[in-house]
């Protein structure tokens, strides 16, 4: 079993007289005299979070990406064929299943409101979606109970409100900022069946703002596995 | 695996007649009756076959209020000559136990935590006060009949938004009514009962809000000039009742709370969770998982050192270093954040694995950082190892003998300083740790300095276990499994959202080694369950705190500055 002892080493006389430790430590300082500057000048420079990023929560739309097994989910919990455009939402509650904080979920759906002979009969639709995300741990665990990939998680970070009332984003809300952060960086997270993309990288190579925080000295991304290509 | 064998506990059931041994999921506990309790233990920790001579955690399952004798003690010890742990366990009938303080100092805060979370008393015990809540508090929250939300008894309409008035219709609107909240006299109160008698003039109060202290500790230092003659800690500002959310919410959706203990190394937070959880379940987890796990928890410790590094060398008088060792540490967050999506409250580990694999690029970072990282930790020792203002606050400041390392239950680094080799990841050898070289770096002497030396080796130590890491991974195949698969889905349910997931029945204990010492969750559960019955957590700060009360003792004022910073404890996990 590798046991390595450290100890105090003293200080020997040569050093004592002729300051040798502090001349050491001055010549490190020094050296770090003509660095560039590596902080980041939020809120004039950004970095862009990675595609994982956990940040407030979206609810996606149809959009022709949607899992083999979006039909019957959609069939099994009689919800109304969505057109797309429409929310993929089949107000299953699998996320509230498994929040961590489950009441800051209030899922409710309806049944439609159309005659026996209409083709939608007896079917559902999703009507209320509140998140209190003042609640939210940002956990992630419901983007992956969700069976139809409705809910993800973007890379908006800022919540700050004056009010808490405006941490509660409704259906609507939500709905937008997952078709924004789709349009924008959907391609870097989702592949064609809306799952995790298997080359999802590591940080975006496009943003130069994190060249700064790695002191201008980024390493190079490849790939993690034999066999894996980009 | 490091606990003592079940043929070997047989031989106590033979030698003494009244224990009951049995066998929990890879744990094995005595029982024994109350009134043979410290003969037992005394016996336990003299034996020179057993020396179960250091103390690792004391704690009280309470069966529900129709259970009679209703509550139960439960003790870990540890022994370091045998390399083995062991449970004992007795009903705390009339709700009082003995104490265990006179054989284990340790005890003491473990004992006053149990008072305040189960209101059993502990006969001899010298101060029996509370450890967490305030001194007037009516309540014992831990037990089973206390609801998760707490007896809502006080009003606090501030809560509510005063744009709105008292008009709280609509959703996620707060109640006016609250759970009790500590007022200026019972903080008084609770700061009286704390140290009952001063002995000298003035008592100092340091904290609770205090930048020095890292979070909110309330120190009492009853001072004689410059020199400590006593001290007491206050803690529980932080107190959020983990446990309590640990026994009411399902196994995954527990992670995230796990979190939230000690913020700064989250990530080994959730594997000592983890491992607790699948050792209940008795599952394998991937060989892939095993060793991404591995070099997630070594690159949280070198983050969480770093930490350490900059705010203790700060605390000291030297700013420089705060921002050399924040600049590494960035780099290793940008890392944890691609990797995981998340900075700071991971919740990466899953029971039965991690939730994804790495991302494309992520060995390459690693291996770019850890390239690079020895030179700069070879540039902070040039700014403090040598240095003599460095040197005369840290040698021979505040020693920490062996013998406290076993009476307190110390662990982590602070046990290491002090030259006993303590290390969760070589004894059980849990993940990948038993298949990777490293050293374990002990200190001499036990003082500050060494402690210093200890987590400056250990950051090293990290970088070579991740490199192994590295090594491996790179050699294994994309389509290699990152999560259990269960082979039937009927009988055993592990799934990634934690959704339908059952525990089985009995007891366990698991630990990992935190940058703060050993955290250990010992899982109870009566029956299979979507909860935990009980879920204790065994923090290491906790226990590495309690040693501050007395190596402080003697020590000039300045020194607590030291001595908390070499401790390191975060609040988040002290509390829990
Ligand atoms: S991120 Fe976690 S806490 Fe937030 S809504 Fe999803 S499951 Fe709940
Ligand atoms: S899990 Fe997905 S589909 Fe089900 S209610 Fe939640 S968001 Fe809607």
């Amino acid at each position: 079993m590798g046991i390595k002892k450290v100890g105090a080493k003293p200080q020997t006389l040569v050093e004592k007289i002729f300051f040798l430790d502090f001349i050491k430590g001055l010549k490190t300082t020094i050296k770090h005299l003509w660095k560039k500057v590596i902080t980041v000048d939020f809120p004039y420079e950004v970095v862009t979070p990675p595609a994982r990023f956990r940040g407030i929560h979206g609810l996606r739309t149809v959009d022709g990406t949607e899992n083999p097994e979006f039909d019957s989910w959609v069939k099994r919990l009689k919800i109304k064929p969505p057109e797309p455009g429409e929310t993929r939402c089949i107000a299953c509650k699998f996320c509230q299943a498994a929040c961590p904080v489950p009441e800051l979920f209030d899922i409710q759906s309806e049944k439609l409101d159309v005659p026996e002979d209409h083709p939608h009969y007896g079917l559902k639709v999703m009507t209320v979606f509140n998140m209190d995300l003042s609640k939210c741990t940002f956990c992630g665990l419901c983007t992956q109970a969700c069976p139809t990939d409705c809910i993800i998680m973007t890379d908006i970070y800022d919540l700050s409100s004056y009010t808490r009332k405006s941490w509660v984003l409704d259906k609507d809300v939500l709905t937008q900022i997952a078709n924004d952060f789709v349009a924008r960086r959907g391609k870097e997270k989702f592949d064609e069946k809306s799952a995790w993309r298997e080359d999802q990288k590591l940080w975006p190579e496009y943003d130069k703002t994190r060249e700064k925080l790695w002191d201008f000295n980024m390493p190079r991304l490849g790939p993690n596995y034999q066999e894996q290509t980009a | 695996m490091a606990w003592i064998s079940l043929e070997k506990a047989k031989k106590l059931e033979e030698r003494f007649g009244y224990p009951k041994v049995s066998e929990g999921k890879g744990v094995v506990s005595v029982e024994v009756p109350k009134d043979k309790f410290i003969e037992f233990l005394t016996f336990l920790k003299e034996d020179p076959e057993y020396q179960f001579k250091m103390f690792i955690d004391l704690t009280i399952i309470d069966h529900g209020e129709k259970e009679n004798p209703r509550f139960q003690g439960v003790v870990i010890l540890f022994s370091p000559k045998n390399q083995e742990r062991i449970i004992v366990k007795t009903w705390a009938e009339n709700e009082t136990l003995p104490t265990l303080t006179n054989l284990w100092k340790g005890a003491k805060w473990a004992e006053r935590e149990a008072w305040d979370m189960f209101g059993i008393k502990f006969e001899g015990h010298e101060n029996l006060v509370r450890m967490l809540l305030w001194e007037t508090y009516p309540y014992h929250p831990l037990r089973k009949d206390f609801p998760l939300e707490g007896i809502k008894d006080t009003e606090l309409p501030s809560l509510n938004e005063s744009l709105r008035g008292e008009n709280l219709e609509g959703l996620f609107n707060y109640d006016r009514m609250h759970t009790a909240l500590p007022t200026m006299e019972d903080l008084e109160i609770t700061q009286k009962k704390r140290m009952p008698v001063k002995t000298s003039q003035i008592v100092l109060n340091w904290g609770p809000l205090h930048p020095g202290t890292h979070g909110t500790i309330w120190f009492l230092f009853d001072l004689d000039g410059e020199y400590v003659k006593q001290c007491d800690i206050i803690i529980g500002q932080l107190h959020r009742g983990v446990e309590k959310l640990g026994e009411n919410v399902n196994w995954q959706q527990f992670i995230p709370y796990t979190d939230r203990m000690d913020y700064i190394a989250a990530i080994n937070e959730n594997h000592a969770y983890v491992l607790a959880a699948e050792k209940m379940l008795g599952i394998e987890v991937p060989e892939k998982a095993k060793w991404i796990r591995t070099m997630m928890a070594e690159l949280s410790r070198i983050n969480s050192h770093l930490l350490w590094l900059g705010t203790y060398a700060l605390d000291l008088g030297a700013l420089t270093m705060f921002l050399y060792t924040f600049r590494e540490r960035e780099k290793i967050m940008d890392i944890i954040e691609g990797i995981t999506g998340a900075r700071f409250t991971i919740n990466y580990f899953r029971i039965g694995g991690v939730f994804a694999d790495l991302p494309y690029g992520a060995l390459d970072a690693i291996e770019h950082l850890i390239k690079d990282l020895p030179q700069r930790i070879n540039d902070y020792e040039t700014l403090l190892t040598r240095n003599r203002i460095w040197l005369s606050r840290n040698k021979d400041v505040c020693i920490i003998t062996e013998e406290d390392v076993y009476q307190y239950g110390l662990t982590g680094a602070v046990a290491r300083g002090s030259g006993v080799p303590y290390d969760v990841r070589k004894i059980d050898k849990y993940d990948a740790y038993g298949e990777v070289e490293f050293d374990i770096p002990v200190g001499e002497k036990g003082d500050s300095y060494d402690r210093y030396l200890v987590r400056m080796e250990e950051m090293r130590q990290s970088i070579r276990i991740i490199a192994q890491c590295v090594a491996k991974l790179r050699k294994m195949s994309k389509n290699d499994p990152y999560f259990f698969q269960t082979p039937d889905e009927k009988k055993l349910k592990v799934t990634i959202d934690g959704r339908g997931m059952k525990l089985p029945a009995g007891e366990t204990y698991a630990s990992s080694d935190n940058p703060r010492g050993e955290l250990g969750f010992y899982i109870y559960n009566k029956k299979d369950g979507l909860k935990a019955h009980r879920m204790r957590i065994r923090s290491g700060a906790f226990y590495n705190l309690q040693v501050f009360t007395k190596a402080i003792i003697g020590r000039p004022i300045a020194d607590a500055i030291t001595l908390l910073s070499t401790i390191d404890p975060v609040v988040g996990e002290t509390d829990r």
